[in-house]
């Protein structure tokens, strides 16, 4: 076939044309930034999308995912650097430092008019807000709680399940055969450690920060690391890798059988029901409760504006998130817990009995610290302050010296 | 006379092309290249160095001169990465070293199956840093990791070891992985520095009645002088500067036990989103090799050949 020159320009002016016009359609798209990367999370978000896509057939949604840990590194590089995107999901843990940079779109009166707001108790709306302002749509929950090896107890003869740290202490003793090359609990030591070391300091009573200021109970908080660090270092509980042992590592054990008890959200329990039998081999728990405070968090995780390019498709698309049918497709996909009430009333979660932990841990369940500076005080100093209490470079009083010292410094 | 009056901007180009400013002006785009994507973030991380820049406390935000240098001098976290930086750098190179001469000197043999190897030796390098990070990381698994298993197997362990949880072999176990990862960057540029020394030179040495070994001390280094110069220099600002391979392995943990410079300011920056005391650390690393490249060179006396 041959083609004239006329022809050629006419069939050119009609592509940049048509390319044009697609520009101009693309003008709804949006982009999202977010940190899931399991295969269970991308097949959920990718639901929401197509259902978003099928209520929303003018706005084209662009994800991209973020390993976790550089998420905050991203994101506080496109607030320095420009390159925002146009949503991005937030957690609870991260929201005073993101507001604090001014990455999050102030969304107060978008919620206000807005019909799914009624789903959403005051609880949910406090871990997304900052001086009376509304900054993200809270979508799903990570709920704390306990999975065990029913298995591994009844051979134990344990009853059930620990309620205490006292009765902890004594399953984690009953549970531990290190010829087997079993541990009673899956300690996590490495990074993330931090959580559940100021869980149980919280547990033995000692604030964190109250009014802005660092609150640590000094006496409590010994008294907390010692008994925490003391399931490795003198009981012998948990395994020998435990000051490195990190999501992956503490999965790896309870799922392969090497120990009994590991402490964690909601958010693993699709990755554990695919390797153990949910009620025969390993049922959930509330968290065991400490001598002055029952402790479990409850982190609401949502989705905020971050630039306000196309803002009125951004707040479609992060609304979206806190509907019925967007928070039951993720929950099917991956477990996570809706935020919504209306999703909770579901009867896939009221009728399945792994789930009641989870329904207990809501009515106790704390919300986490927030301040800011929270994060690089937890990685930066719990961290390595209390690996290093398990390795035996410090003791449980210099290691609260170092947080409380740390926990200054960072809110100054 | 008129056409020379109304000589054309072509023309004029070409009068310059025969002076001597030509040349600068033919470099000219290359300097603007370079002043925008070297000059400027290197001064603007000097400046970020001397100025408060705290992400999420942008009130304090400003011009505060050496504080950041005052408070490094009584950070107990930066003086152990300084430490550690030295030691996982020395001994990284000096295994790199050792193990990439000894690949270089076996592929230099021209034996059957050479190619392949030299293919198989250079993979480790191939392999990203995260992803090298990740594999050993399976490797060294204290539950599952297969060289546990072996050594248990042949009866050097008696049970699995948590290499990167223990503070007295998590350095250790960081280096033997950075080391393989590393080793064929000095393998690859040794062999081409071997491929270039006469073998005239070892014939006549031969004559002479030297052996292997004079032949290695009297001829291979100091032909090879130049090249381990350049390519020490080379991975040693490469390791000061990655700190991905300890990020994934270890964090810096436990405890700071391999904590080094580099992730240091990267976690000081992307944790604390103080990058005013992260562009410090910067600095200072910045300075050190800028030091240490000066003082390496003189010593090699390699400017001087």
């Amino acid at each position: 076939m041959q083609v004239t020159k006329r022809e050629f320009l006419v069939a050119t002016a009609a592509l940049a044309l048509a390319s044009g016009m697609r520009s101009a359609q693309a003008a709804t798209a949006i982009n999202y930034w977010h940190h899931f990367a399991s295969q269970s999370e991308m097949a959920g978000l990718m639901k929401i999308i197509e259902l978003f896509g099928k209520s929303h057939p003018g706005i084209g949604v662009t994800q991209e995912s973020i390993p976790n840990s550089e998420y905050m590194a991203k994101v506080s590089s496109a607030v320095v650097a420009g390159g925002r995107p146009d949503t991005g999901m937030v957690v609870a843990e991260r929201f005073a430092d993101l507001t604090a940079m001014g990455a999050l779109v102030d969304i107060s009166e978008r919620v206000k008019g807005w019909k799914g707001k009624a789903n959403f108790p005051e609880n949910r709306w406090t871990g997304m807000s900052q001086d009376g302002a509304i900054y993200a749509v809270p979508a799903y929950a990570f709920v704390d709680w306990m999975y065990y090896r029913k298995d591994y107890f009844e051979e134990a003869g344990l009853a059930g399940p620990p309620k205490t740290f006292d009765e902890f202490l004594i399953a984690c003793r009953k549970l531990t055969n290190p010829a087997k090359g079993r541990y009673a609990f899956g300690m996590r030591g490495g990074a993330g450690a931090f959580k559940y070391v100021i869980d149980v300091m919280e547990a033995f009573g000692s604030p964190i920060v109250k009014d802005g200021q660092a609150a640590i109970d000094k006496a409590a908080a010994v008294e907390a690391i010692t008994f925490y660090s003391n399931l490795f270092v003198k009981e012998k509980v948990v395994p020998p890798s435990a000051p490195n042992d990190s999501y992956r590592q503490i999965m790896e054990g309870f799922r392969t059988g090497q120990t009994a008890m590991v402490w964690h959200h909601t958010g693993s329990l699709i990755e554990i029901s695919a390797a153990l039998k949910a009620g025969e081999q390993f049922s959930t728990a509330p968290m065991p409760a400490g001598p002055k405070a029952h402790i479990a968090r409850v982190a609401y995780a949502g989705n905020g504006i971050m630039k306000d390019d196309h803002v009125d498709a951004a707040w479609d698309w992060i609304s979206f998130w806190g509907e019925k049918d967007a928070a039951i497709a993720l929950l099917e996909a991956t477990g996570y817990f809706p935020a919504s009430t209306a999703a909770l009333d579901d009867e896939r979660i009221k009728s399945n009995p792994i789930y009641q932990a989870a329904s207990q841990t809501l009515d106790f369940g704390r919300l986490p610290n927030r301040f800011v500076g929270a994060a690089g005080w937890s990685e930066s100093v719990v961290n390595p302050s209390f690996q290093s209490v398990l390795t035996g470079q410090l003791t449980p009083e210099q290691a609260v010296d170092r947080m409380i010292e740390g926990l200054e410094a960072a809110l100054r | 006379m008129k056409s020379v009056l109304h000589r054309g901007p072509l023309a004029k180009l070409g009068d310059l092309s025969e002076t001597r400013y030509w040349v600068y002006l033919l470099l000219f785009p290359s300097l603007i290249l370079l002043l925008l994507v070297v000059a400027y973030p290197t001064l603007y991380g000097f400046v970020i160095s001397v100025r408060e820049m705290r992400l999420t406390r942008p009130g304090l935000n400003g011009w505060v001169g050496t504080k950041h240098y005052v408070a490094m001098l009584s950070d107990r976290v930066f003086w152990i990465s300084l430490k550690n930086t030295a030691i996982w750098v020395t001994a990284a190179i000096a295994l790199e070293v050792a193990m990439g001469f000894v690949a270089a000197v076996a592929l230099n043999r021209n034996v059957p199956g050479t190619k392949l190897f030299g293919v198989l030796i250079l993979l480790p390098y191939f392999l990203p840093n995260v992803v090298a990070g990740h594999m050993w990381a399976l490797l060294l698994d204290p539950r599952l990791g297969v060289i546990n298993d072996i050594l248990v197997k042949v009866r050097i362990l008696s049970s699995y070891k948590a290499w990167f949880a223990d503070p007295a072999t998590a350095m250790a176990a960081t280096i033997v992985v950075e080391a393989w990862h590393g080793f064929p960057f000095f393998a690859l540029l040794f062999l081409a520095g071997l491929k270039g020394i006469p073998e005239d030179l070892y014939k006549a040495a031969a004559v002479d009645g030297a052996g292997p070994i004079r032949q290695f001390r009297l001829i291979t280094v100091p032909m090879l002088r130049t090249v381990i110069t350049a390519a020490v220099i080379l991975r040693v600002i490469s390791l000061v500067n990655s700190p991905d391979l300890l990020l994934v392995l270890t964090g810096g943990g436990p405890g700071n036990a391999t904590q080094v410079l580099s992730l240091y300011a990267f976690q000081t920056a992307y944790r604390e989103f103080n990058f005013g005391y992260a562009g410090a650390l910067a600095v200072v690393m910045f300075v050190i090799l800028m030091v240490f490249a000066t003082l390496y060179i003189r010593l090699t006396r390699v400017s001087k050949d």
